[in-house]
């Protein structure tokens, strides 16, 4: 396990050092001059040649790529060219909002996958329109599942806050930047139950997607599973159907569902873009969506860096649960 | 001596079945969706044709709700929605198609040669694979698309150069499979050449495995190519494209609900008809 650990781990580092490597080299394809972003459109060359000097951005384009990495590193980003504050302190304030968003998508899409699987699998009457029902699912695009939501919750019912992830002008700043738990933890259940409702909408178009692809793999594997020796052991030893399903074939198929549930979140990360720009949720989402108009490259790239290496570094940690779960794995 | 080659009949593409009987065993639920992907293919190639107005131009008065002139209304300025939806749906079905296409071509390629030249060849070509297979693909591909400025040539380069990893990994995976088996053996020691071998043995094994691949991926890629249209990254305005057309009307979705959510669902409906039809390939090849 320890020399498999050793592989994925250098594995990970090498893949951050292509995503960084990528969006150097986007940075360089990129029409937009950094050196000029900062000191102005019409600054006099002199300036500008000096500047570039002062910055670095005259080296060799590896001694540059070396430094955006030890930048990247320590947390320099640059500066965005729409706010005109660095992207760090931007994805500073902005990320608890889409971190409690994905949070949240994420506890939706756990037990709804799980059941979607389940539930498919298992033969009934009906299974196969269900089966139907997932597949349409699968097929609606976030932008379309959010407006509905929004036409039917808001607009028609008015049951559900529609922009926003509170009603409050001044909601308590926590310790966590999560509003649901600062809430609570200043003493208003209030608060809390404000940012839940406003949490519904966009969480639950943010879960579908996953919810609906982890069921489909899930199915997969349980029903390769129902047909494998052991279970037909299991049920010669007549153990009830529902123990067959949950004690010997969910935790077989638990590892491919898991690696599933690892590559949908590249799908919810571009997903929370489109979901918060839907619902004004004031996250690194809108910022990017925001961002795209203005061509503001260093704040789609920051971001692109932080979710990247999120996505990156959660893939390796599920491969290493994987592991630990199924020794199979690490040959 | 000339080199003989074995007579091994080529694995058929639906293994036993001659496709004309597998058509007739299909339930008509799979007949149906098999329809409905030649009828959408058809639409995106002829649509524009069937168009009845300019849909660049304020051709009616604009907020006209869905009526029997404009059975899908019209927009904010009085632009037909159904003649820009059938343009629509021609430009995100193409480019899905095109992407599928680049994909299979170069990660095939890749796969191919990976699997059938082994040793470092293989290793390389694999390490490569695998470091842009870790890649979150759909995040990157805004940030290519932004560092080259919006528009649909763009979008398509973005997207293609992140797609074909997958395709690389199956072919190589299903060429190693079908390396050892006896029939390869054979034409090793018959002395067919290489590139014969890679073109008349393995190449024919791996198309099924693809094709069922490529017709699954048809709706992730229409879901995930208007999403960037929806952000704005894909063809600009006045140029109709169904995401746009969504993000556009989003302001009018309490009063004129049908400007942004027809574009929505015509996404919807190509991406559960490549599902559809997906799922029946599928099924008609494993079987």
């Amino acid at each position: 396990m320890l020399s498999f650990t050793l592989r994925r781990l250098a594995s990970m580092i090498v893949v951050l050092l292509v995503l960084t490597a990528s969006l150097f080299i986007l940075q360089q394809v990129s029409p937009i001059d950094p050196v000029r972003a900062l000191v102005g459109q019409q600054a006099d060359k002199a300036v500008v040649d000096a500047a570039r000097k002062r910055l670095g951005y005259d080296d060799p384009l590896p001694v540059q790529y070396f430094h955006y990495v030890e930048n990247a590193l320590r947390g320099n980003l640059g500066v965005s060219l729409r706010t005109g504050q660095p992207v760090t302190s931007d994805l500073a304030s902005l990320l608890p909002a889409s971190f409690e968003l994905v949070l949240f998508a994420l506890i939706l899409a756990v037990p709804l996958g799980l059941t979607l699987g389940i539930v498919s699998a298992a033969r009934w009457r009906g299974s196969g329109i269900f089966r139907f029902g997932l597949l349409s699912f699968a097929a609606i695009p976030q932008f379309l599942l959010g407006i509905l939501l929004i036409l039917l919750f808001f607009s028609h019912l008015n049951w559900l806050p529609a922009t926003g992830r509170t009603s409050y002008v001044n909601p308590p700043t926590g310790p966590t930047g999560l509003l649901t738990i600062d809430g609570l933890l200043h003493g208003e259940p209030a608060v809390s139950l404000d940012a839940l409702l406003h949490l519904i909408m966009p969480g639950l178009t943010l879960a579908l997607l996953p919810a609906v692809a982890v069921g489909r793999v899930l199915r997969g594997s349980i029903i390769a599973n129902l047909r494998a020796d052991h279970v037909r052991v299991a049920r010669s030893k007549g153990l009830s159907e529902w123990r067959v399903l949950v004690r010997h074939c969910l935790r077989n198929s638990a590892g491919p569902s898991l690696a599933m549930g690892g590559l949908m979140l590249g799908v919810v990360f571009q997903a929370l873009i489109v979901v918060e720009t839907i619902f004004a949720w004031p996250g690194i989402g809108s910022y990017v969506g925001q961002s795209i108009p203005k061509d503001d490259f260093p704040a789609i790239a920051g971001v692109t860096l932080l979710l990247g290496a999120a996505y990156v570094v959660t893939n390796t940690v599920v491969d290493l649960l994987q592991a630990a779960a199924d020794p199979r794995i690490r040959s | 001596m000339a080199a003989v080659e074995p007579t091994i009949r080529r694995r058929p593409l639906l293994h036993s079945f001659a496709l004309s009987e597998l058509l007739r065993r299909l339930r008509w639920t799979e007949r149906f969706a098999l329809a409905a992907l030649a009828f959408i293919t058809l639409l995106a190639l002829f649509g524009p044709l069937l168009a009845p107005h300019d849909p660049k131009l304020a051709t009616g008065p604009p907020f006209h709700a869905p009526s029997g002139a404009y059975p899908f209304g019209t927009d904010d300025v009085g632009r037909d929605l159904f003649s820009a939806v059938l343009y629509g749906i021609q430009t995100t079905w193409l480019s899905a198609l095109a992407v599928i296409a680049s994909g299979v071509l170069v990660g095939g390629t890749v796969g191919l040669v990976a699997g059938s030249a082994g040793g470092w060849i293989d290793n390389l070509l694999m390490r490569i694979t695998d470091a842009f297979l870790a890649l979150p693909a759909p995040i990157l591909a805004i940030a290519v698309v932004a560092a080259l400025g919006p528009s649909l040539t763009h979008v398509l380069i973005a997207v293609s150069i992140l797609w074909w990893p997958y395709y690389a990994r199956l072919v190589r995976a299903e060429v190693r499979a079908l390396a050892v088996r006896p029939h390869l053996e054979a034409a090793r020691l018959a002395k067919i050449s290489w590139l014969r071998r890679v073109t008349r043995h393995l190449l024919p094994g791996a198309i099924p495995v693809t094709i069922v691949a490529a017709s699954l991926d048809i709706s992730n890629l229409v879901i995930m190519l208007a999403g960037l249209s929806f952000l704005g990254l894909g063809a600009q305005p006045p140029t109709p494209e169904l995401g746009a057309m969504t993000a556009n009307g989003l302001q009018y979705l309490l009063e004129d609900w049908w400007i942004p959510v027809i574009p929505g669902v015509a996404v919807f409906v190509l991406s559960l008809v490549g599902n559809l039809a997906g799922d029946t390939i599928r099924d008609m090849v494993d079987t």
